[in-house]
């Protein structure tokens, strides 16, 4: 056994040599003393470690004046005289270590020094450590796999060979050579102080965060796979400062929106770019994001990132600023999340990890609605089945009293107040994952396999999402030289019944949202009559009865999705390597949606189909150059292409009338359209970096990056564009306090360029529309198209200070930033008289900044109890700086019903709720219109803002013994939301403050149009109308959208693997998990303020979606 | 690296260039189909229990803003594809007949809009793709009138017989100029007199202009564009898939999926006069099937805010003549021609006898609805030489009481074009409708004048906007319009 190569193993001999030297502490009578009692003595006097192949020592003896120990007032000048003619020599290590290694022959000294390099907590391979022969310039650093091997020059040869190891985020380890034949097996100690800590980069490239000039930060998976989401970016929500993520009220397999200091664009893809091992991935949602005012199917079908198994995931790294994603060209201007996924390592026999997860999730009821007048209007409550179908929304009846009344159903039910209809018609969700995985390898070649299977069933009891995953990845070494990566992916997601939002038509959340009050809503059930038809249960067809919805309209989905990875690296010369790989997402999706015959509304149903294959292909070859030199100085320089193709090839196959009733098939429609849009993109890049860093003192990074945009102008494709980072280790430079670990300050600059995002935006074209008679064409689209379009750019400016203190204990990361995108690609929407609805434009600015804190905190660590604390804090300011000439607004969306928009208004911040108010006179009093006894609205004003600026997110783990208890509170604050379920509730008569005038009539005061004072009686026969009208007032119904949530919170225990000697099970691990427990300050009564059904940029309104759930569960971990 | 982008990024599903002819039927579609058919309550045609349906017929003020519809559907539809035409043919001398035929088309579409909202950009509108104007002004009424006017002449003088026509891909007249010619004089006769109130001497001007040109008097002439039964809606009689698709489909007369009936005043006044046309307009539904017997014709009143329970007892449109989806829509009737010339006759602008255009005019509205729709719509000689035995114009009568029963009668002839019996009404007064006083009603219980410009003109073309509303009046529904000053 080879001891010399852990510190570990220092520790053990130590203890071995002190029994030895307890027994053999007597000096021969010869005159001569074992050499190992020798050895012992001086491990003693001078209270240092030596090191030796066990064994080497025995049978050697020397002559004890070789050992006069009091003689040496040095370690070294005794060992050197102890070892004398022994064969052996010694080699220093530092002051207390020493090794003694073996004088052997020529022949038994290999040419050549392998091993592999290990972290010693977890076992793992350490990529890209740095292993040198002490005193020479050979060094090499480990591949994927932690091997390295180095030639020993010459002018060691036949020397004690020390190496010494480093990588980033570990201690540095000083490893002596005594043995060349055994492959060296180096652990590598993590950083006790969290000193440093290495972090993926832009394209995989691990990096010491302090020679970093911008902001990052790095969550390790193991934190998305306990309390999960289905949709691994949800699970970002609170945990990374300037990150503002929002999981969707869209159901079980819907979208997220992820958005990184401040939306970027007016009209682009906000969201960051996700890369996937340093590929790009498609994040689309096919068949576009759900928009804010849609009539029927208007359905978030999910969106790419959704189809990551969490269990997958090693780590994601947060790229926020736009240096770090410079090299990542246009998409990653929004930031990049980079997600790293497990790979398999070396090992004995297989690995085998398992974790499973079942919760059961359960609507949360948000309706604040008054019970003190039931169904009815006029103050008359409903006696006949018509009147109660007619009144089925209408809550201006009678004072509930519990006296009988007829229903929608026609039976005759008690007039009492039913206020658990969200609990009655909303079942219990469940979702039940359950992943294996597989890991193992050789020397060549190592891999992981993991299967997994995720089935979700919603609050509404027929959808079903379920995702089967499997993942393959193999690093194999093929020759010294070259190595090979491949990953593979599979996804199988099958999506049923997911639920319409929006508008009200097949939007199920209608029905218990909206009946009056006196109603239990399980009186409608199932929704349907003998015929298959819908039963009415109010006045207006397009309210579809929910339980209709539910057993009757159909919708399902399957995505087959492939996202596949090859690599292959050359080490071409020392220190020069290339790198080519490829990568492919692509999926294939498929979408039918059957609004049946026997709605009310549409009563011969309807189809909408949509086949859509959407591909994201990159290809990038990379060549790197590391050197150092004089020691100090460290060079790397990169240098790539990358082509990358976009293709969306997709089918919208919709209808009218099935001919045959109840039978739903595409050919069985008596209208129906099929629509192809082919869409193609090309990127062509070609990029570099280069960084520095002196003695670890100063890091500096120059990228720069030349895009070529298909989509663009022909003339104006091409943008070059650089970033500049740096940093500076203040705490090496000067000598701080010693409770400073860690002070050092960083800056950057970068510029972005990016072209358009969707393609044919340069020529007006034709296309020819369906048509059952003579052919008809129009234009394609009615967007001006623009002829000149060039790219736009996003500039950074960020700086920021790192402190830690008291070995980690206590760390602080600020950051302020500045980015502003200039020359946006603005799809504006200008006055339809112009004879098209948007225009293409070159004009937008807009500015995001901001300031983020990261406050890291242990503030006990015990060996049985520790208390860990992180808390984040993100401001983002943004502001509309210009867009199109001569235009100050724009409207970006408009609500059901059109009565609030999302505007884009120069001066104010990005994306503003704009709708009326009630006029008012100086006084603040009402103006009136005394011909219609309403107040005078005005025109379209500003309401607030639909974007929260300021987030925070605060984690506590405490760990207890075996336990572990971790909770994450997380709040956004100062935005608006504008609630069209309150609208209704209004309208409908189910909010309190439609409780004045129920008795005597509502008594209006203020003045008239002329001035003049007015007042006016409005009777109660005229309170429904009245309410009903307050809808053409916006500013009722927009709130402050602030919250703070008890967001998580997780309690596991350790089962104790020792004692189960029967099973070789390395760990276990059982939680109990909880999200999104708790609402602990929200300013929104009826509603959530986190309530969007759309990941677009229309971001601002409540509109009748799910209702957010409680989640509960179980999570199992086991690795054998 | 970039050689092939040009390639990639042309859309492989569209086309570089334009197709003239094509693009033409699209615009004759779109104009056609361009209605705001909320008037049909406003008119008192029809109603609806339910705020949002009967609105027209209400004037709720929550649901103002659909009267936005056709400013809001016009310029990128119809009004643009015109423009695309016009660009596309107009520098050649060979297609003359194409671009005159455009240009009726844009003055019938033009005036469909003004009719409704008053000064509308026009001259420098649907120049945001050729001239990047994404603002275009808005122009006055009367001058709108005066260019819509002078279109209508050159455009009439210009066919030229030797060259080529759209043929086929005219859906109104097949390439027809001498029809084209007609119904440019015939919009001219209509436009013409809709100055009677604010200028009477422009507006006989061009009245003898229209008359001396001549206009439709044949049935042979009218302009109408014939539609299919089934395929694309684009092809289906907008007007009946509108009704069909928003309250009848069901046919049963009691599940109207937004509470649609006729409305009380239209269904009274055909029985009472025992109009012919009752039998074929009306049905009322008995144990599922439809009847069009006279004696149970009954409209529904406008000021329910409630499903009735003896709904199904109301009339409403018969599935096979107002709501036949192949049913032809008819832009230009010989019974207009006739009620305006005997209008014309009636002020002195035209040598016809008045009583003489007026039972023509009556004739033709009947017979009109053969052409709608062949069997089903079919009203005898016999009938309606009966009605008119008891409708005689009242010679005697004042100049009001003979325009009073004009235009009563081209209220009935309208139907359901109500956007032309709107505009009469505005200008005559007649007939003489009692406006439905209703809670919540944003008019103070009167007719509406005009219709609101769309809300996102206030935000995308604030300054045209603003300076239309300071000329014109209010952005209100009591605004007069220019030719409706009184």
């Amino acid at each position: 056994m080879l001891c010399s190569c852990s510190i570990f193993c220092y520790a053990q001999l130590m203890a071995n040599n002190l029994v030895h030297a307890n027994k053999t502490k007597q000096v021969a009578a010869d005159g001569k003393m074992q050499l190992k009692t020798a050895i012992e003595l001086i491990k003693k006097k001078f209270d240092i470690k030596i090191a030796y192949r066990e064994g080497i020592l025995e049978n050697k003896s020397i002559n004890l004046s070789q050992n006069e120990l009091a003689g040496f007032l040095d370690p070294g000048l005794a060992l050197r005289q102890t070892l004398n003619g022994t064969q052996l020599a010694f080699n220093k290590i530092n002051d207390a270590q020493f090794i003694i290694v073996e004088l052997g022959s020529d022949q038994q000294r290999a040419d050549v020094i392998k091993g592999t390099v290990f972290g010693a907590n977890d076992n793992l391979p350490l990529i890209g450590a740095t292993v040198y022969i002490k005193g020479t310039k050979t060094g090499a650093s480990t591949d994927a796999q932690g091997q390295f091997s180095l030639t020993v020059p010459s002018e060691v040869k036949g020397q004690p060979i020390v190496l010494s190891v480093a990588s980033v985020g570990f201690e540095p380890l000083e490893v002596a050579v005594a043995d060349f034949k055994t492959p060296l097996t180096i652990k590598l100690q993590e950083s006790s102080s969290k000193l440093s800590d290495v972090v993926v980069t832009a394209l995989g490239i691990k990096r010491d965060t302090k020679a970093l000039g911008y902001s990052v930060t790095e969550v390790k998976g193991s934190e998305f796979t306990q309390a999960r989401e289905n949709n691994i970016a949800n699970a970002l929500t609170g945990k990374v400062a300037g990150v503002n993520a929002t999981g969707l009220s869209t159901g079980p397999g819907g979208s997220s929106r992820v958005i990184i200091r401040g939306n970027g664009s007016f009209n682009g893809n906000n969201q960051p770019l996700y890369v996937v091992n340093g590929m790009p991935i498609d994040n689309s949602v096919p068949g576009g994001a759900a928009t804010t005012n849609t009539l029927g199917n208007n359905v978030d079908r999910g969106d790419g990132i959704g189809s990551i198994n969490p269990d997958d995931i090693e780590s994601i790294t947060v790229l926020k600023g736009g240096t770090a994603a410079a090299l990542y060209g246009s998409r990653a201007s929004n930031g990049v999340i980079l997600i790293t996924t497990k790979k398999g390592r070396k090992q004995k026999g297989i690995g085998v990890e398992y974790n499973s997860t079942y919760t059961i999730e359960q609507a949360i009821n948000d309706n604040d609605y008054q019970y003190e007048y039931g169904q009815g209007l006029n103050g008359v409550k409903p006696m006949t089945k018509n009147d109660a179908i007619a009144t089925g929304r209408l809550s201006f009846g009678a004072k509930i009293d519990g006296s009988d009344y007829v229903a929608a159903d026609g039976l005759t039910h008690p007039y009492t107040a039913q206020k658990d209809n969200i609990k009655n018609f909303y079942s219990t969700g469940t979702n039940f994952t359950n992943t294996v995985a597989f890991s193992g390898g050789t020397d060549g070649i190592v891999y992981r396999l993991s299967i997994a299977d995720l089935d979700s069933k919603g609050i509404i009891s027929t959808t079903r999402f379920k995702r089967q995953t499997a993942n393959l990845n193999i690093n194999a070494k093929i020759t010294d030289k070259i190595r090979v990566e491949g990953l593979a992916q599979y996804n199988l997601e099958r999506g049923f019944n997911r639920t319409l939002a929006g508008d009200a038509l097949g939007n199920p959340n209608w029905t218990p949202y909206e009946v009056a009050n006196t109603v239990d809503v399980r009186w409608l059930a199932p929704g349907y009559d003998a015929a298959g038809n819908q039963t009415p249960w109010n006045d207006a067809g397009i309210a579809t009865n929910g339980y209709f919805v539910i057993n009757k309209y159909q919708q399902d989905d399957t995505k087959n999705r492939f996202i596949g990875q090859g690599s292959i690296t050359y080490d071409i010369v020392k220190n020069f390597s290339l790198k080519g790989v490829i990568s492919r997402d692509f999926y294939n999706y498929n979408y039918t949606s059957i609004l049946p015959t026997g709605d009310i509304y549409i009563p011969n149903g309807q189809y909408t189909g949509l086949k859509s294959d959407v591909s994201e292909t990159n290809a990038l070859l990379t060549g790197n150059y590391k050197t150092r030199i004089a020691d100090k100085v460290g060079i790397s320089v990169l240098g790539g292409v990358n082509s990358r193709r976009f293709e969306n090839k997709q089918l919208n196959m919709d209808g009218l009338t099935f001919t045959i009733p109840y039978f739903y098939s595409y050919k069985n429609l008596a209208t129906s359209s099929t629509i192809p849009t082919h869409q193609r993109i090309r990127t062509n890049s070609i990029f570099g970096s280069a960084d520095i860093d002196y003695n670890n003192l100063l890091f500096l990074t120059y990228t720069a990056r030349n895009d070529w945009f298909s989509t663009l102008s022909p003339q104006n494709n091409s943008i070059l564009y650089q970033s500049v980072g740096g940093s500076f280790v203040l705490s090496q430079a000067v000598k701080l306090p010693e409770a400073f670990d860690i002070l050092r300050v960083r800056a950057s600059w970068a510029e972005v360029g990016g072209g358009a995002a969707d393609p044919y935006r340069i020529n007006l074209s034709y296309s020819n529309v369906p048509s059952s008679g003579l052919p008809l064409q129009n234009v394609t689209s009615n967007d001006i198209t623009n002829q000149n379009l060039k790219p736009y750019t996003s500039t950074t400016y960020e700086g920021g200070v790192e402190l830690k203190m008291f070995k980690g204990r206590l760390g602080l990361d600020l950051t302020a930033y500045s980015r502003k995108t200039t020359n946006d690609i603005l799809n504006a929407a200008i006055s339809s008289t112009s004879g098209y609805n948007n225009a293409v434009l070159n004009v937008g600015e807009l500015s995001n900044k901001g300031i983020e804190a990261l406050l890291t905190g242990t503030p006990i660590s015990k060996s049985k109890f520790s208390w860990n604390i992180s808390y984040n804090l993100a401001y983002n300011k943004s502001k509309v700086i210009q867009l199109v000439e001569g235009t100050n607004s724009f409207q970006v969306a408009s609500s059901v019903g059109n009565w609030g928009y999302i505007n884009q208004t120069v001066g104010s911040a990005y994306g503003t709720i704009v709708g009326t108010r009630m006029l008012r006179n100086a006084e603040g009093q009402i103006v009136y219109n005394s011909a219609t006894n309403r107040p005078v609205a005005t025109g379209l004003q500003e309401l607030g803002d639909g974007v929260p600026p300021l987030t925070m997110g605060l984690n506590q783990d405490f760990r207890i013994g075996a336990f572990n208890i971790s909770f994450l509170v997380d709040g956004k604050f100062g935005n608006k939301v504008f609630s069209i379920k309150e609208v209704y509730a209004t309208r409908l008569g189910l909010m309190k403050s439609t409780l004045e005038g129920r008795e005597n009539g509502l008594t209006l005061s203020g003045v008239d149009q002329a001035g003049n004072p007015y007042s006016a009686t409005i009777p109660v026969s005229g309170l429904r109308a009245y309410y009903n009208d307050l809808r053409n007032y916006s500013e009722l119904f927009v709130h402050d959208g602030s919250f703070i949530k008890l967001r998580q919170a997780i309690i596991s225990y350790n089962i104790p693997v020792e004692n189960l000697k029967a099973v070789k099970i390395q760990s276990a691990s059982i939680s109990f998990v909880a999200r999104n427990i708790l609402t602990l300050y929200k300013k929104t009564d009826t509603f959530d303020p986190e309530s969007s059904y759309t990941n677009g940029n229309a971001q601002g309104f409540e509109s009748i979606g799910l209702p957010r759930t409680r989640t509960f569960g179980l999570n199992l971990m086991v690795k054998f | 690296c970039t050689k092939d982008f040009q390639e990639i990024n042309t859309d492989p599903e569209a086309s570089a260039t334009v197709q003239p002819a094509f693009v033409f039927t699209k615009a004759l579609y779109d104009g056609a189909k361009n209605n705001l058919n909320l008037l049909l309550g406003t008119m008192q045609y029809t109603t609806s229990f339910n705020d949002v349906a009967g609105f027209g017929s209400k004037y709720v003020s929550s649901q103002s803003q659909q009267s936005s519809g056709v400013f809001g559907a016009a310029y990128y539809q119809e009004i643009n594809e015109l423009a695309l035409v016009i660009n596309a043919v107009g520098q050649n001398p060979d297609q003359v007949n194409l671009l005159a035929s455009a240009r009726i088309w844009r003055a019938y579409c033009y005036s469909r809009i003004t009719d409704l909202y008053g000064d509308i950009p026009y001259s420098e509108a649907v120049k945001g793709y050729t001239e990047a104007n994404y603002k275009p002004a808005y122009d006055a009424q009367k001058n709108i009138y005066a260019d819509m006017l002078k279109e209508l002449d050159e455009a009439a003088k210009s066919f030229n017989p030797a060259k080529t026509n759209f043929g086929a891909a005219d859906l109104i007249y097949a390439g027809n100029n001498d029809k084209w010619k007609k119904f440019a004089y015939s919009l001219m006769l209509r436009l013409g007199m809709r100055m009677t109130k604010v200028d009477p001497v422009l507006a006989e001007t061009w009245v003898k202009k229209a008359i001396a040109g001549g206009v439709i008097t044949d049935d042979a002439d009218i302009a109408k564009i014939n539609y299919l039964n089934a395929g694309q809606d684009i092809n289906k009689n907008p007007i009946a898939l509108k009704l069909y698709n928003d309250d009848y489909i069901k046919a049963d007369g009691n599940s109207n999926t937004e509470g649609g009936k006729y409305q009380e005043p239209f269904i009274t006044y055909l029985k009472n006069n025992k109009d012919p046309r009752l039998a074929i307009l009306s049905v009322v539904y008995v144990n599922g099937a439809p009847d069009t017997s006279s004696a149970i014709q009954k409209g529904m009143p406008a000021t329910l805010s409630a499903k009735p329970t003896n709904f199904v007892t109301y009339s409403e449109p018969n599935q096979k003549t107002v709501l036949l989806l192949s049913g032809a829509k008819l832009l230009f009737t010989t019974a207009e021609s006739n009620f305006l010339l005997a209008e014309a006759s009636l002020r002195g602008w035209y040598t016809g006898d008045a009583s003489t255009l007026y039972e023509a005019g009556i004739k033709s509205a009947m017979k009109q609805w053969a052409i709608i729709a062949p069997g089903d719509g079919a009203i005898s000689d016999l009938q309606i030489n009966t009605y008119i035995k008891y409708h005689k114009l009242n010679a005697a009568g004042t100049f009001d009481q003979k325009m009073a029963q004009i235009y009563t009668e081209f209220w009935l002839a309208a139907f359901p074009d109500a956007q032309e019996a709107f505009a009469s009404y505005r200008r005559t007064g007649y007939p003489a409708l009692v406006p439905v006083v209703y809670v919540g009603n944003a008019t103070g219980g009167k007719i509406f004048r005009r219709m609101l410009y769309p809300l996102t003109e206030q935000n995308l073309n604030k300054a045209s906007y603003n300076a239309a509303v300071a000329r014109q009046g209010a952005d209100d529904f009591m605004t007069r319009i220019w030719w409706d000053k009184l």
